[in-house]
């Protein structure tokens, strides 16, 4: 039995397009990878290496700082700079250079695995903490945080494999081939969190292998509830993803605590079980290749760091003129701006997406007031009303519509038959908001 | 490969594949099944009414945006839903320039001197086909269907719609499947259920109109027309014939859904609904009009402003109690704002100043308060007399008893008289007098009003003389003669004995007749009145004392 959520839209998926293809290892990794110091919303690392010093895989390269998370060697070789790179983010910002020897040697002083059956929520915030995990699904945030604030208050551990996002299954094949270590790191999650119930949501289908191993491991470690859910965007955002599997709201301002709820994607619980049983820390990670424009689209497990060209490359480059390139899906997406950026911990995917695929850029029309972007916004706002309150600049009013639940996922532009740009609108009347009232 | 893109859009980069100009496309496709049935019911006559619309539409949006030097906006096709829904709204034995005029009132006034599409306040469209429903004759002849309408000239044998049988508090002889269908007199667009719902099927499965205006907008209609069904209706089929008559269907899908001026929260498109469903109910059965749904549009259409206030969804993660508390709270603590002061009344009489008489002062006072209260007064006066005015003279119903009560006291005077017609004769004496026809329309007789003396007041009657000076009847108008004493001469038995009787009629003697016991002086009053009257008629064609006035 799901709970449902207010508004949303149905975008066309095209999963299929990868998603029967498993998840391939990169045949030849890429001769120069490159590991940005920020990597993580709470802030830059600190390097621990200088250039010219040799490297190992699941060596430690950089230090979090207060908050924050490590950063790791995910190739063997030698450091050859420290300096400037562009990155998916935008703009360029520090990254650690790493010139590839190809011969994948491992780190010697790696942690030792921890006995499933018996270790502390202390033991395991320190894992995670020196495994650099952070959140993988795009939230970026550190995951040990998370743990250690969480432990003990929550009653739902929510394992998020719900790809709302068109075109990515990066998720999907990781949970459909690595099921076994998601299962075991999400029961691993709800013994030291002391949750009552554990659920793993999921739009895919084709789960029976994965249940089946549910059924084996529930004997040893509790039971971990498998809900599929229809599609619907934005399904896996943090508070759209409580509701439906709770049916409780996130009270505006506050945090998924508050309702008694944590929320982990399912490739940092993949993650936290290598760092966890595997004394592995987080060095590589699932990306989906794919879109109209790339020739052979595929799912690929690649060191954290290499360049996205050189994914493009291995999955055959382009097949027609990419119209527009982008890191994480179509919908909240990131449009990237240069392709030597590397694969960060967040990046699920890559998507090269053709002209053809998307609707072309029509200047924006006048508002008829279909009101479908209030019927879709799943945060409860009205932004035909919230625009119109910004062309008459009034105050009064844009204090009254809660500008600050807006998380801007798309779906008002999305749906708006006028092309009007809803989303930057809310932003630009919240700024406006901000700033009236600093004035006043 | 360049290695540098620049973002071309913010995003979501995928957009949905509809636009505007595909959304009125849309309406425009799901506006043909109803224009189909319509076409063959009236004949090809209902397509060149739509021609004439949608061409006078587009024109008019086309000369407005370049006389105003504006960017051009037919592309977008909304003036040509306008006037397709125009045309569709009006009976098919329009004249041509009826849709000229309504477009030209709802493209220039009512849409483009707001701003244009999505500006506009109320529907462009209803509010044209209301104003040529203001036009008398438009509105009173309804084509028949099945009979094809010649193009130039089309004489239109006039049906009743089903919703003048309802209005009655009575069904159509209308089969319910023949109303589903659409064999029935109406509006063009409108006749067919069964075609609008196709249409509305498909707006639905093309997501360009939401179910919850038009399912609140029905629903609303349905629940208290089954409450509310006539002694000796089946409740299921006053409502199917409720919901089918007149323009409802096509109110509900078509105008009702415009998006511009129906409210965009969802909650407001409901409460939107259930309140064109309420006014549409109220309009029905208590005003004269048998029809009320354009009018309800249209009021609803003027309240979305304030519906899309209260309609606001909810902030997310605030319960629904918890949202209704603290408005709650916040009304309470603006109504504790409001403090109730006591009014002081200053009732004293003021003291005479020097060299005042002792009243003066009070005099002043009361000049002073006469200068800012007298206006008032007056203005109030004379608005209680124009509105008073207005409803005496607009007041079909009052108008309605009139001639009822006219025609009533026509029958008994002179029962064989179909049709009674005022005359311009005037003769001392007569009230009026009223010249009774039969249904060939051969001269029967005259009717006199007449008054007399009775016994406790003035007695109005009617007589009616045929042309051989015999009475055929007498009726009693007005009276004030006591309850069962003198009106003991009124009954129709009493009254029934003048009936053949000329000359002049005496109490006692040849040609007499006896009073009825116990109302001697009423009786004697009505014969004085009937000697009056066929004294008056003997005289009509003499010039003696007669006035013959021509009015002419």
């Amino acid at each position: 039995m799901t709970h449902s959520f207010f508004g949303g839209v149905y975008p066309a998926t095209r999963k299929g397009i990868t998603r029967r293809k498993p998840m391939a290892r990169l045949s030849q990794t890429s001769k120069e990878v490159v590991i940005p110091l920020v990597m993580c919303a709470d802030g830059p690392a600190t390097p621990m290496v200088r250039p010219g010093d040799p490297v190992t895989v699941g060596q430690p390269i950089a230090r979090r700082g207060q908050t924050g998370a490590a950063a790791h060697a995910s190739v063997s070789g030698r450091v050859i700079a420290i300096e400037d790179r562009p990155h998916p983010w935008g703009g360029r910002s520090p990254a650690i250079v790493i010139h590839n020897d190809d011969r994948s040697s491992p780190y010697p002083g790696n942690m030792p695995p921890l006995d499933p059956r018996q270790f502390t929520l202390e033991q395991m915030v320190e894992r995670v903490a020196e495994a650099g995990i952070v959140g993988m699904g795009g939230g970026c945030f550190p995951t040990w945080e998370k743990i250690f604030r969480s432990a003990g208050k929550i009653d739902t551990l929510i394992v998020n494999a719900a790809e709302c996002e068109p075109y990515v299954t990066s998720d999907y094949r990781l949970l459909l081939e690595r099921g076994e270590r998601i299962l075991r790191g999400a029961q691993a999650l709800s013994q030291c969190l002391q949750c009552e119930r554990v659920v793993l949501v999921t739009e895919g289908d084709k789960l029976n292998a994965v249940e089946a191993v549910e059924r084996r491991l529930r004997r040893s470690g509790g039971r971990v509830q498998i809900l599929p859910v229809r599609t619907c965007y934005p399904l896996g955002a943090e508070k759209q993803i409580i509701q439906t599997v709770t049916g409780r709201e996130v009270p505006p301002g506050g945090s998924p605590l508050d309702v008694k709820c944590a929320v982990f994607n399912v490739a940092t619980v993949y993650a936290i079980h290598d760092a966890l049983f595997m004394g592995r820390p987080l060095t590589h990670r699932a990306v989906t290749v794919t879109g109209g424009a790339v020739t052979r689209p595929r799912n690929l497990w690649v060191p954290i760091g290499t360049p996205l060209r050189h994914l493009l490359e291995t999955c055959g480059g382009l097949r027609e003129e990419a119209d527009r390139m982008l890191i994480g899906g179509p919908m909240m997406g990131i449009a990237l701006t240069d392709l030597n950026a590397p694969v960060t911990k967040d990046t699920n995917s890559l998507v090269c997406l053709t002209s053809w695929e998307h609707k072309p850029d029509i200047p924006s029309g006048v508002c008829i007031r279909c009101g479908k972007c209030v019927a879709a916004c799943p945060m409860h706002l009205a932004p035909t009303i919230i625009r119109r309150a910004l062309e008459e600049q009034d105050l009064d009013k844009l204090a009254k519509y809660h500008l600050e639940d807006c998380n801007a996922c798309g779906c008002c532009s999305f749906i708006c038959p006028a092309q009007i740009p809803l989303v930057e609108t809310v932003a630009s009347a919240a700024a406006l908001l901000r700033r009236g009232v600093a004035n006043r | 490969m360049s290695a540098v893109y620049t973002p071309k859009r913010l995003p979501p980069q995928l957009r949905q594949s509809s636009t505007t100009r595909a959304m009125m496309l849309d309406v425009i496709v799901a506006l043909l099944p109803a224009l189909g049935m319509a076409v063959f019911f009236f004949g090809p006559r209902v397509l060149a009414l739509c021609a004439v619309s949608v061409a006078s539409s587009v024109g008019f949006e086309l000369l407005y945006r370049l006389l105003t030097r504006q960017s051009l906006s037919i592309g977008d096709l909304s003036a040509c839903v306008t006037g397709l829904l125009l045309a569709l709204s009006l009976p098919a034995s329009t004249p041509f320039w009826v849709p000229v005029m309504g477009a030209c009132f709802a493209v220039i006034v009512v849409k483009q001197f707001y701003g244009g599409l999505g500006r506009n306040f109320m529907n462009p469209a209803l509010a044209g086909r209301m104003l040529a429903g203001t036009l008398p004759m438009l509105m009173t002849t309804w084509p028949q269907p099945m009979q094809r309408l010649s193009m130039t000239n089309p004489d239109a044998v006039s049906a009743a719609t089903p919703m003048s049988f309802l209005h009655e508090g009575s069904l159509p002889p209308v089969s319910l499947d023949l109303m589903f269908l659409g064999r029935r007199g109406g509006c063009m667009g409108e006749i067919s259920a069964f075609m609008l719902l196709l249409g509305l099927g498909y707006l639905l499965l093309r997501r360009v109109i939401s179910a919850r205006v038009p399912l609140s907008y029905l629903g609303t209609v349905a629940a208290i027309a089954l409450l509310s069904a006539p002694a000796g209706v089946s409740p299921p089929v006053w409502t199917a014939y409720q919901l089918m008559g007149g323009g409802l269907l096509m109110g509900a899908i078509f105008f009702a859904t415009d998006p511009a001026t129906s409210p965009v929260t969802p909650r407001g498109q409901v409460m939107y609904g259930v309140g064109c469903g309420l006014l549409t109910v109220l309009l029905r059965g208590s005003s004269p009009y048998p029809e009320g749904v354009g009018w309800a549009i249209l009021t609803m259409n003027c309240t979305v402003w304030l519906l899309d206030r209260l309609g606001l969804p909810r902030r997310f993660g605030i319960g629904n109690f918890a949202a209704t508390r603290a408005v709650l709270a916040r009304w309470l603590a603006e109504l504790s704002k409001i403090k109730f002061v006591r009014p002081r009344l200053n009732l004293r009489i003021p003291k005479p100043r020097e060299g005042q008489a002792p009243g003066e002062a009070y005099l002043d006072l009361l000049r002073a308060l006469l200068k800012t209260v007298g206006p008032l007064a007056g203005v109030f006066a004379v608005t209680c007399a124009v509105v008073f005015g207005v409803h005496r003279f607009t007041d079909l119903n009052t108008a309605r008893a009139e001639v009822q009560a006219q025609h009533k006291i026509l029958t008994q005077a002179m029962p064989q008289a179909a049709v009674g017609v005022e005359t311009p004769y005037r003769a001392a004496g007569a009230m009026s007098i009223i010249a009774g026809y039969d249904a060939e329309g051969h001269l029967l007789g005259y009717c006199v009003e007449v008054h007399s003396q009775g016994f406790a007041g003035p007695i109005t009657m009617t007589v009616g003389v045929d042309l051989n000076g015999a009475v055929t009847g007498v009726a009693v108008n007005s009276h004030n003669e006591t309850h069962r004493v003198g009106t003991a001469a009124m009954t129709s038995a009493a009254l029934a004995r003048y009936v053949g009787r000329s000359g002049t009629i005496r109490t006692s003697g040849p040609n007499s007749m006896d009073a009825v016991s116990g109302a001697t002086a009423t009786s004697k009053a009505i014969t004085a009145g009937v000697n009056r009257a066929l004294n008056i008629v003997a005289n009509l064609d003499t010039s003696g004392e007669i006035n013959y006035e021509d009015t002419q």
